[in-house]
């Protein structure tokens, strides 16, 4: 590595982690990849160090490596030593002592982390037993009491709660009560509130933060948000395809970084604003009182369950070339709204296209308006069929609205869509599984507009996407947009991304509107608190934007 | 540190999972090996019969419950003392009797000329044909001579599996049983498979009343005693070997239509199946296109497990005499006759039923390795 990862500052003679040329191998069909390629890496007692990169640039696999948690088929090389004790290819009843008792780990995905057959005060206990050697009753007492140490509220009814029974964050918090249980020297934390709400996310990093000031122990955090890593970490190491391009005090480096892929990184926070509609564009689409409830129907043995209101009166009008963008946390109704507008869901209320009201509308009658409709996904993943070329996938709207198209006059607009998302349109043979995350979200795309649609319900298309990509496709987005007058009904709960794409915005609570405006208007003065919340909690985007 | 290229969207190289899941079973060797055993079962069941010299139904009334052997029947001390006590009905003199290749011959003598038509009595045995006799120049006997050589040809007939209680070529019979077995296997499975994956994918996709309606049929069959709906079959339409598989396809779809209306119940919650209906796609076009493709990895690997389960079945009939019939065979029907031999003769247990276990415990194989193969999560 070169000569940045020396001489960073604040680094005295004491390490307690220390990785020389660390190296993660994984032995595939194609060949051996290399994910980790000789990393030097080193942490201090009581620091916050950050490792940023996007997916695939081995930041995960470096600490799993470390913690002996990799793939079977994955090898680590290299060292890595915790006070002085070589982790790598340590037999792993020795690396049991130093593993969840000194360095503990916190995961991304706090539902699958836990185990939904016991009892929260069970998982956080066991360790406790095995590790200190405490009796039950002890261990129960040390769990309450961290319970209450990472804010859970009524720690002593809670104890015997069920994940389930549990909200994400509330499993967030148990999963680092769990990581602090044996006192630890580190925690890593792997992208620990990516899957959570904005407003839960700073909540969960300020009780990190908090908690490193009470108990001194070193962070490891492993993350893509660079808002996290400018206000929590002291250390930055950035990495790219398996190696360190850059690492530096976390000022020093945001002030002034040096290599271009940290720059590339820094200036990736989706920027430009879209022009709003014309005042006197015809309204596309609109919906009255549309209101969509769940349940409610009595089961076949009697027993009717909770009817939920997922959308709960709400209102819309989108304007030919608007963007609408529709904010709100998990759970706010906004997926569901952007369904019912496209009558992939049924609701009350009234919901009129071009100005025919398609309220009532059965499947047969929908089916012309469809190619004028359409929906991207936000898992780029699971919205491609598998078992379909790319051809295929992009060429499926074809086969419905125009059956009587030859194949070549097929293929050609396959092409020219592929080529207008900016994929290389020889790569339609292939399966969506050969793509990344952004080139499938591009196909998936690609597949909208071939139809040549009028509305397009965007449900999270860059939330699984990397900053970088998400960019890209953010300007795709407002390219189309601009070449085919497209109307967009944006959902989101990133407020950056809908701040670049969207020139009004809704912002759901609960299956309700609580405000709605303009975008600046909502952005520079939101009246209602929830909104207020919304925007602080996105506060560490927005002053790192402001600085970049 | 040298300037790094940006990132570039580059995409792997072009592999569907179709070959992937192929390579991964190639490196499962025993799913390899059980794969070729298959093979080469199968081919013997298709050409076999026409390669081996015996037919499957001639009876060899002389060669009864002969034991498995390499050496050709009939063997060279059973030679002698058929050839003299056929001799000895003609009531002439024997002299010393020899077997040199295909021919057996034994000068023979009288005090009164020798008969020729006492060769019927060599000729109605049946290891001997073409008797004649000769003088000693090798010349047909001269006509009212008193002495003579009597020279028969031995028809020498191999049994490498050795013969049942019909005095029929085992060989032979297991050739045909695996081709029935097989084939009962395949069609039965391909029945189950065409009915159960319609039936569930529809099932599953329409949901609803419809689902609960179609599913309850399925818990409605499955409750039907399997032997008592195939003695039903029977006796209505009496022992017909298109009837085994029916009813064999017949109960075994239900199992796959469980699987496959589970499996679209997860599918047609994934995104690409909300694409395609934001499409406008037809509802028909969606279960083609996008539910049955899809369900197809856990489909292919129950069917492996169900094919050896038809075979078995079908013994289980076959066993009860519900099966294939007579002089037609199966391996079931043959390890039922095998098991009442047992004692006497237990070569017609132990080659169909060391055949029978070959089969099942390669499709057993194939089938747990065509699941990890096609498993995604085990890369």
């Amino acid at each position: 590595m070169g000569t940045a990862t020396k001489g960073t500052a604040g680094m005295g003679g004491e390490k307690i982690l220390d990785i020389r040329g660390l190296r993660v191998d994984f032995d595939t069909n194609d060949g051996p990849v290399h994910a980790v390629r000789g990393i030097d890496l080193e942490v201090a007692p009581g620091e916050t160090v950050a490792i940023v990169g996007e997916s695939g640039s081995g930041k995960s696999q470096t600490m799993m490596a470390i913690m002996g948690l990799l793939a079977a088929n994955g090898r680590a090389s290299g060292s890595a030593k915790y006070r002085g004790q070589e982790m790598v290819g340590l037999p792993e009843r020795r690396l049991n002592r130093i593993r969840g008792e000194k360095i503990t780990m916190i995961f991304q995905e706090p539902m699958t982390s836990l185990d939904p057959l016991y009892r929260i005060g069970r998982q956080i206990a066991e360790p406790l037993i095995h590790h200190r050697g405490l009796s039950a009753k002890a261990a129960r007492a040390r769990a309450i009491e961290l319970l209450e140490l990472v804010g859970i509220p009524n720690p002593k009814q809670r104890i015997d709660a069920y994940p389930h029974e549990m909200s994400g964050g509330q499993r967030q918090r148990v999963m680092i009560a769990m990581a602090l249980a044996n006192d630890p020297d580190v925690l890593i934390a792997d992208e620990p509130t990516t899957a959570l709400d904005v407003t839960i996310q700073a909540q969960i990093l300020t009780l990190i933060a908090e908690l490193q000031k009470k108990l001194g122990m070193a962070i490891v955090f492993i993350t893509h948000d660079l808002g996290i890593v400018k206000r929590f970490a002291d250390r930055v190491y950035v990495m790219r395809a398996g190696e360190v391009v850059e690492s530096g005090a976390t000022k020093t480096l945001f002030a002034s970084p040096q290599h271009p892929y940290t720059r590339m990184l820094l200036a990736a926070e989706p920027t430009g604003r879209k022009a709003p509609a014309p005042e006197r564009a015809p309204v596309l689409l609109e919906g009255r009182d549309v209101e969509v409830v769940f349940g409610g129907r009595g089961g076949w043995f009697g027993g009717a369950t909770d009817a939920i209101r997922a959308v709960d009166g709400v209102s819309v009008t989108l304007r030919q070339g608007q963007t609408i963008g529709v904010v709100g946390e998990s759970g706010s109704g906004k997926s569901t709204l952007g369904r019912a507008l496209l009558r992939l869901l049924p609701s009350e209320g009234a919901v009129r296209f071009g100005g025919r009201d398609i309220s009532a509308a059965d499947k047969q009658a929908m089916r012309p308006l469809r190619r004028q409709m359409q929906l991207v996904f936000q898992d780029p993943f699971g919205s491609l069929s598998p078992r379909m070329t790319v051809g295929q996938i992009v060429t499926e709207g074809l086969k419905v609205h125009e059956p009587q198209l030859p194949a070549r006059e097929r293929e050609r607009r396959a092409v020219e869509a592929l080529k207008e998302v900016g994929l290389e349109p020889a790569m339609r043979n292939r399966y969506p599984h050969e793509f990344s995350g952004g080139q499938r979200q591009r196909i998936a795309i690609a597949r909208a507009l071939i139809l040549k649609p009028r509305v397009v319900v965007l449900d999270e298309p860059t939330s699984a996407l990397d900053r970088s990509v998400q960019k890209q496709i953010v300007e795709l987005l407002r390219d189309l947009q601009k070449t085919h007058d497209l109307s967009y009904l944006f959902i989101s709960h990133d407020l950056a991304v809908v701040r670049a794409m969207a020139d009004h915005i809704i912002v759901m609570r609960q299956g309700r509107i609580v405000e709605e405006g303009p975008t600046e208007a909502i952005f520079d003065h939101p009246r209602e608190p929830y909104t207020k919340a919304l925007m602080a909690a996105a506060i560490d985007g927005k002053a790192f934007r402001q600085t970049a | 540190m040298t300037e790094t290229a940006l990132p570039i969207d580059t995409p792997a190289a072009g592999r569907s999972l179709g070959q992937d899941a192929w390579l991964r079973l190639r490196r499962n060797r025993a799913a390899v090996a059980s794969a070729l055993v298959l093979l080469l079962l199968a081919l013997a069941g298709i050409v076999g019969p026409w390669l081996v010299s015996h037919p499957y139904d001639r009876i060899y009334p002389q060669y009864v419950r002969a034991p498995a052997s390499f050496e050709a029947y009939p063997k060279e001390d059973a030679i002698v003392p058929a050839f003299t006590g056929a001799l000895e009905r003609a009531r002439v003199q024997i002299g010393e009797v020899q077997v040199s290749g295909n021919d057996v011959r034994a000068p023979v003598s009288s005090a009164e000329p020798i008969d020729p038509r006492i060769v019927r009595y060599v000729d109605r045995s049946d290891l001997f044909s073409n008797a004649r006799l000769e003088d000693e120049a090798g010349q047909p006997m001269a006509e009212g001579a008193t002495s003579a050589v009597m020279v028969a040809d031995v028809q020498r007939v191999r049994f490498i599996f050795g013969t049942d209680a019909n005095g029929r070529d085992l060989l032979s019979r297991i050739l045909i049983g695996i081709r029935i077995s097989l084939a009962i296997g395949v069609l039965a499975s391909l029945m189950a498979l065409v009915v159960g994956v319609t039936y569930g994918a529809v099932a599953g996709y329409f949901g609803g009343r419809l689902d609960n309606l179609m599913m309850r049929v399925v818990d409605i069959l499955y409750s039907l005693p399997f032997i008592f709906f195939v003695i039903l079959l029977v006796v209505f339409f009496g022992r017909n070997f298109v009837l085994i598989f029916i009813a064999i396809g017949f109960t075994e779809w239900l199992d796959m239509a469980r699987i496959v209306r589970g499996q679209t119940l997860t599918i047609k919650r994934q995104e690409y199946v909300a694409a395609a209906e934001a499409m406008g796609v037809s509802d028909i076009d969606i279960v083609r296109r996008h539910i049955v493709p899809n369900a197809l990895g856990p489909v292919v690997v129950f069917v492996t497990l169900l094919v050896p389960k038809a075979i078995l079945l079908e013994s289980l009939l076959s066993f009860l005499g519900l099966g294939v019939q007579e002089p037609l065979t199966s391996l079931g029907l043959l390890i039922a006759e095998g098991a009442d031999n047992m004692r006497s003769a237990p070569w017609l247990l132990i080659y169909p039923a060391v055949t029978l276990t070959a089969i099942l415990f390669a499709l057993n194989f194939l089938g747990d390795g065509l699941r990890d193969a096609l498993d995604p999560k085990d890369r």
